[in-house]
């Protein structure tokens, strides 16, 4: 299962959107990965993973989930990333 | 012979101190003997779980100091322990037969590599898996940690950099100061130095870095300066502005004359720090912190609770709250605001409220009105920002009214706060008469008054001898509100920055202010002042200031 966001809070995949990103994505069961528009998938469970694809406010992201709650994630993990960060 | 070495302030404070160095690198051990690796992989879970209690300690204390915000920095601290890559790599490590010290310094010195090759914040993230990295090291070689909550009163501490869990440790009541080598007025360091009330410099280069332990040196976090072995008259100069006791009590001057002195607070952090400083309550409640950092405005239950949290903090004593004060210099990016030509005389403050935010000042009179009647709902006050017009007053007030007869209707408890006029325009200052004759109090701005007396933009430095609240032109405005203010039974308090100037306290008691409010870190030399300062004698100085022509008359009258 696949789905492309844009991310949306203002300092993009680092420490604090980052954190709650690679949080949410621990607590479900299924593979997640995360790449951006032209990069390799990485494991969104991964928080050195996630911040070093150094993405920022406004780029494109790929998320992916394989398993019983792939759907769930994925719904969650959009939620985060498009959820300006201090309202989060 | 003193020396100087100078970075940038980051708090408006200095104090004197001595020496002494942290470098927890260099404490930190190479590493340990390696057992087997069970042994080892045990010590790991071990001491990932320690650091974790260690980390959820630090983000809590940092929440409650500083803000969610900066506490944010912990969540990706615990996301770094929990790293599946950094988890398999120190596996990995201990199967080859490495200590687990051995196998964490390993599995992390890649990941600091490449963060430390990438700029801005990716250069951070080399500080965080640092701090994190440290943290495993330390505990798994069983080494002390280095206590910054228990440092010697009077240490100003020196370091390279403080990273956020250093910070998060330190305790304001021993550190007089500190100084580091990295950082920058928003770094975490100058952050919690601000929240704190520390003196400090930060990003003050490898010119500290020959400051020997032990040695005496003032921090002057307003000059931004570092000065080693200090003669007496600096080391005495930056000693008297701290260790000043704090008074919890109420306080009046040697004649009798009570001065209630409070906070004016822009963040909840700032509301926890009043309370320490021993502020008799709140004497300017910037609500617009509710509004920033957001999409869409705070719902009426968020302000209410927000407020009746604040009135819950000041039992006994007494909360003004201003309603939202935006325009001039203060954008909401969800809330439509047109450029304008002259902001600062455009449509701002209490011209909003009345017009193109009229749905968001009842959401927010409602809140004010249901707190009034919460438990300590008593002690709120509630001022409009910006009047200039009797017609304006009045307009707010009717629109208080209306919302009175909502909250009646729905049956939800609602009691009337006190109500009252910020004075910021010469024009309030012409009609304070029938200001007062509609209100509970005033409270003056003194920011704002002075730059409309003066006709002198506040952001202008070519022409800042003229933003000068001891102008003789502000004093008789500032008088004149007093006197016509008490004519009417209303207090009269003054909430901006000459308000904790403390070499215009003695002036400001003489004018006859009931109430005074300024930044917390202020408040315990203020409430000193008052304590010394004869009501009597005051008002010898203010009358002769008011009979003053020129800023330097006044200047002389106050140095005398």
């Amino acid at each position: 299962m696949e789905r492309t966001v844009t991310v949306v809070p203002e300092d993009g995949l680092h420490a604090r959107p980052a954190a709650s990103f690679v949080e949410a994505a621990g607590e479900y069961d299924s593979e997640i990965t995360i790449a951006p528009a032209d990069g390799d998938a990485v494991n969104a469970q991964s928080m050195l993973a996630v911040t070093s694809l150094g993405v920022a406010s406004g780029d494109d992201v790929v998320l992916t989930a394989e398993g019983a709650d792939a759907e769930a994630a994925l719904d969650a993990l959009e939620a985060i990333l498009t959820t300006p960060e201090d309202s989060a | 012979m003193s020396r100087t070495v100078t970075g940038t302030g980051a708090t408006p404070l200095s104090d004197v101190g001595t020496v002494r160095w942290y470098r927890p690198d260099e404490s930190l051990p190479e590493t340990t003997d390696a057992g087997t690796p069970e042994e080892e992989r045990a010590n790991f879970e071990d001491a990932k779980e320690t650091a974790r209690e260690e980390i959820e300690a630090e983000r809590e204390r940092t929440r409650d100091l500083v803000g969610e915000d900066e506490a944010g920095v912990f969540d990706a601290h615990l996301q770094f322990l929990a790293d599946p890559q950094i988890e398999a790599s120190v596996e990995d490590g201990i199967d080859d037969g490495l200590a687990a010290t051995a196998a964490v310094r390993e599995a992390f010195a890649d990941p600091i590599a490449q963060f430390e090759s990438m700029d801005g914040m990716m250069a951070e993230r080399a500080d965080d898996l640092r701090d994190v990295r440290n943290r495993l090291v330390r505990i798994l070689a069983g080494s002390e940690r280095i206590d910054l909550s228990a440092l010697p009163a009077g240490t100003i501490l020196l370091a390279e950099r403080l990273t956020p869990s250093d910070t998060a440790q330190l305790d304001p009541s021993r550190v007089a100061g500190f100084a580091t080598v990295e950082g920058g007025r928003t770094s975490h360091a100058a952050i919690f130095a601000r929240s704190l009330g520390i003196p400090a410099v930060v990003g003050a280069g490898a010119g500290i870095e020959d400051i020997q332990e032990g040695t005496e040196v003032v921090i002057d976090g307003n000059a931004g300066e570092i000065i080693v072995d200090p003669d007496e008259a600096v080391r005495a100069d930056a000693a008297s502005g701290r260790d000043v006791e704090i008074h919890t009590d109420a306080v009046e001057t040697t004649d009798g004359v009570s001065i209630e002195v409070a906070a004016n607070v822009g963040t909840p952090a700032e509301i926890e720090s009043a309370v320490e400083h021993g502020a008799d309550g709140i004497g300017l409640f910037r609500t617009e912190f509710l509004f920033f950092n957001r999409e869409s405005p705070p719902s009426e239950d968020e302000q209410y609770e927000a407020i009746a949290e604040t009135l819950s903090a000041f039992p006994d004593g007494r909360v003004v709250v201003r309603t939202l004060d935006i325009g001039g210099d203060k954008p909401i990016p969800y809330l439509d605001q047109a450029p304008e030509e002259n902001p600062f005389l455009g449509e701002r403050g209490i011209r909003r409220s009345l017009d193109s935010d009229a749905d968001l000042f009842r959401t927010q009179l409602r809140a004010l009105m249901r707190a009034a009647a919460s438990e300590h709902g008593d002690g709120l006050s509630v001022m409009f920002p910006l009047v200039s017009t009797v017609d304006e007053l009045d307009r707010a007030l009717e629109a208080v009214d209306e919302v009175a007869a909502d909250l009646e209707e729905a049956g939800v408890e609602w009691a009337r706060p006190e109500f009252g006029v910020m004075v910021e325009t010469p024009s309030a200052v012409f009609m304070a008469e029938e200001l007062a004759t509609r209100v509970d109090f005033f409270s003056i701005g003194t920011n704002d008054l002075t730059q409309y007396v003066m006709a002198t933009s506040r952001e202008n430095d070519r022409i800042s001898y003229l933003h000068d609240p001891r102008h003789p032109a502000v004093l008789r405005a500032i008088h004149r509100i007093v006197q016509v203010g008490h004519e009417h039974d209303c207090w009269v308090g003054m909430c901006g920055e000459m308000a904790g100037d403390p070499t215009l306290l003695k002036l400001l008691v003489g004018l006859g202010l009931d109430e005074l409010s300024m930044s917390a870190i202020t408040i315990p030399d203020v409430k000193a002042g008052v304590a010394a300062t004869s009501h009597a004698d005051a008002a010898t100085l203010a009358s002769d200031a008011l009979a003053a022509t020129t800023i330097s008359d006044i200047t002389q009258l106050l140095n005398q």
